[in-house]
């Protein structure tokens, strides 16, 4: 089991005029998770929840604070769905899932094959990305990520490029792929209901790039709409973001705009 | 009354005359016939042009080794495919020169600060300025051509190389990275395909700069091949001899480029093509829930 340690994490980027600010995408983060769990980081637009991805995946290097990923000794493999789905054009589905794969030839077959087929993909091998619909391509890249066996996953708004439709039965295949395989996710979205349908716990990052706050959330799979219980989380954790916004506006004597933390459910 | 009033007659096209004659093929076999007519008439009118009758009567001859000025059976052969040879060995080493510097000025800024103006000097330079250099350096021979083939292929296929690199998509790399996926199958799965649209834009300026080269190089300094044959010729006074073999190299860059460079783009352009074989597969949730059961069982 994967476990991901953040200690004090700040990010800044050089200003970008001689004399400037350097913009500060996250100030001092911290936590911790471990083990079967699915965590969502949610927050406005620009709170850091990208440059965190990045600095969790070694892409991008923290400012200061220290990011660790362990797994029992060994280097963790790390997993990463995208925004987009981020295939070789000019490579067969198959071929695809091969290019990250580390198994030999016959191997890397089966198991890219099991994998296609979880995600309702099976007889697509053959097939170029640009011949798949949008949400049939972020499958592929779902069954990427989860091909390689990751010790620690990383979505990144994996369903916010898609129509609300295709991203409702996305998530729904998601959580029972997760079931399934009970891998460690960290999952980033600005979508609070998609994060309460999906996770165990749920991290809300405020404007800034500080935790406003952190709950865990207990209820059974798969999370009907019509489940009252289901309805009161999502309340909660909405409200909880409201409270955020009024005091963010308070601050800066702005209006209040809901609508980053209230997409399609 | 004007061509174009006439093409666009309504009865025109309705007859089967007039569809042949504006189909694709019509008008190609047009150009020609255009061409060797106005052909015929520029050697009716001035003293030293061979007509097309003429050139393709030479033709014949210097080819079935017919009796003309003491040709041997199967003479042009031999010209022809020691040319072939100097011009591949040539456009090789410029192909595998031009990818090394173009991917090095490609992806690195230092090496772009350190080679993009000498790539525009090379650029420049003219490959009759090589054939020159290099009979200079070489004298008679067969380095000659394949060096100014080399050395005036080279940096096309780096220049459009270095764009090719430039333009592959970051996204794609960040996905490699986060990955790991080993730098050589990058190499092949990523930056390869990536730049084959450059690639074969580079070959093909390559393939008509170098076939140039090579018979420039031949002319000046060369006891044989195809450059030496045509100058042999035209030495000789013998104007249908030279414009044969013009004729001769032309239809070999039409040969090539459609036997061998368009059924290769063809190839590595496969996946964008509507018309690939497509499988169609039915995408519903009972599929999706039928792969889970078959992966626990």
């Amino acid at each position: 089991m994967a476990t991901l340690h953040i200690e004090e994490l700040t990010k800044s980027f050089p200003a970008h005029s001689k004399g400037g600010e350097p913009t500060r995408a996250i100030q001092g983060i911290s936590f911790e998770m471990s083990g079967q769990v699915f965590v969502s980081v949610v927050g406005p637009s620009g709170c850091g929840k990208s440059t965190l991805l990045n600095i969790v995946s070694g892409v991008d290097t923290p400012s200061s604070g220290t990011v660790t990923v362990t797994q029992d000794g060994k280097p963790a493999v790390l997993g990463y769905v995208f925004q987009d789905p981020r295939l070789l054009p000019w490579r067969t589905v198959m071929q695809n899932m091969l290019y990250v794969s580390d198994l030999p030839d016959e191997e890397g077959r089966e198991n890219a094959k099991r994998y296609l087929e979880m995600v309702g993909l099976d007889g697509s091998e053959g097939m170029w990305p640009g011949q798949l619909s949008g949400g049939m391509q972020q499958r592929v890249g779902i069954a990427r990520a989860f091909s390689v066996h990751p010790d620690l996953l990383l979505m990144d708004e994996p369903f916010s490029h898609l129509d609300a439709i295709t991203a409702r039965s996305l998530r729904e295949e998601l959580q029972t792929l997760w079931e399934a395989t009970k891998k460690t996710v960290l999952f980033v979205t600005h979508d609070v209901i998609e994060a309460v349908q999906l996770s165990n716990r749920i991290i809300t990052l405020a404007h800034g790039g500080t935790v406003f706050d952190d709950t865990s959330i207990d209820l059974p799979f798969p999370r009907k709409a019509s489940d009252p219980e289901f309805a009161a989380k999502q309340a909660e954790i909405l409200g909880r973001f409201e409270t955020m916004e009024a005091e963010r506006a308070a601050t800066l004597g702005e209006s209040v705009d809901f609508a980053d933390g209230l997409g399609a459910g | 009354m004007s061509v174009a009033s006439i093409l666009d007659r309504p009865g025109f096209k309705r007859n089967r005359v007039g569809r042949a004659l504006t189909s694709t093929w019509g008008a190609r076999i047009t150009s020609y016939v255009v061409f060797l007519v106005f052909w015929q008439l520029l050697a009716m009118s001035v003293a030293r042009v061979p007509g097309p009758w003429e050139t393709f009567e030479f033709i014949w001859k210097e080819l079935t080794g017919g009796a003309h000025g003491g040709v041997r059976k199967g003479e042009w052969v031999e010209h022809l495919s020691v040319t072939f040879v100097r011009f591949t060995i040539g456009l090789s080493l410029g192909v595998v020169a031009g990818l090394i510097v173009g991917i090095a000025v490609g992806s690195s800024g230092f090496m772009r600060s350190l080679l993009s103006d000498v790539l525009l000097v090379f650029l420049a330079l003219p490959a009759i300025i090589w054939a020159f250099l290099t009979v200079m350096w070489f004298g008679l021979g067969w380095e000659a051509p394949v060096y100014t083939v080399m050395l005036s292929t080279a940096p096309f296929v780096a220049v459009n190389i270095s764009h090719g690199v430039r333009a592959v998509s970051p996204e794609l790399h960040r996905m490699s990275d986060a990955f790991g996926v080993p730098q050589n199958r990058r190499f092949r799965s990523l930056l390869m395909p990536a730049i084959a649209g450059y690639l074969f834009t580079g070959l093909r300026f390559a393939f008509i700069i170098g076939w140039n080269a090579v018979l420039l190089a031949e002319w000046f300094g060369a006891a044989n091949g195809v450059g030496w044959r045509s100058r042999l010729w035209y030495d000789g006074a013998r104007y249908e001899g030279f414009v044969g073999w013009v004729i001769i190299f032309i239809t070999i860059i039409f040969l090539v480029d459609g036997l061998i460079l368009t059924p290769l783009q063809r190839r590595a352009f496969r996946w964008r093509r509507s018309d690939a074989p497509a499988i169609e597969i039915e995408m519903d949730h009972a599929g999706f829930e039928e792969g889970l059961a078959v992966r626990s069982a």
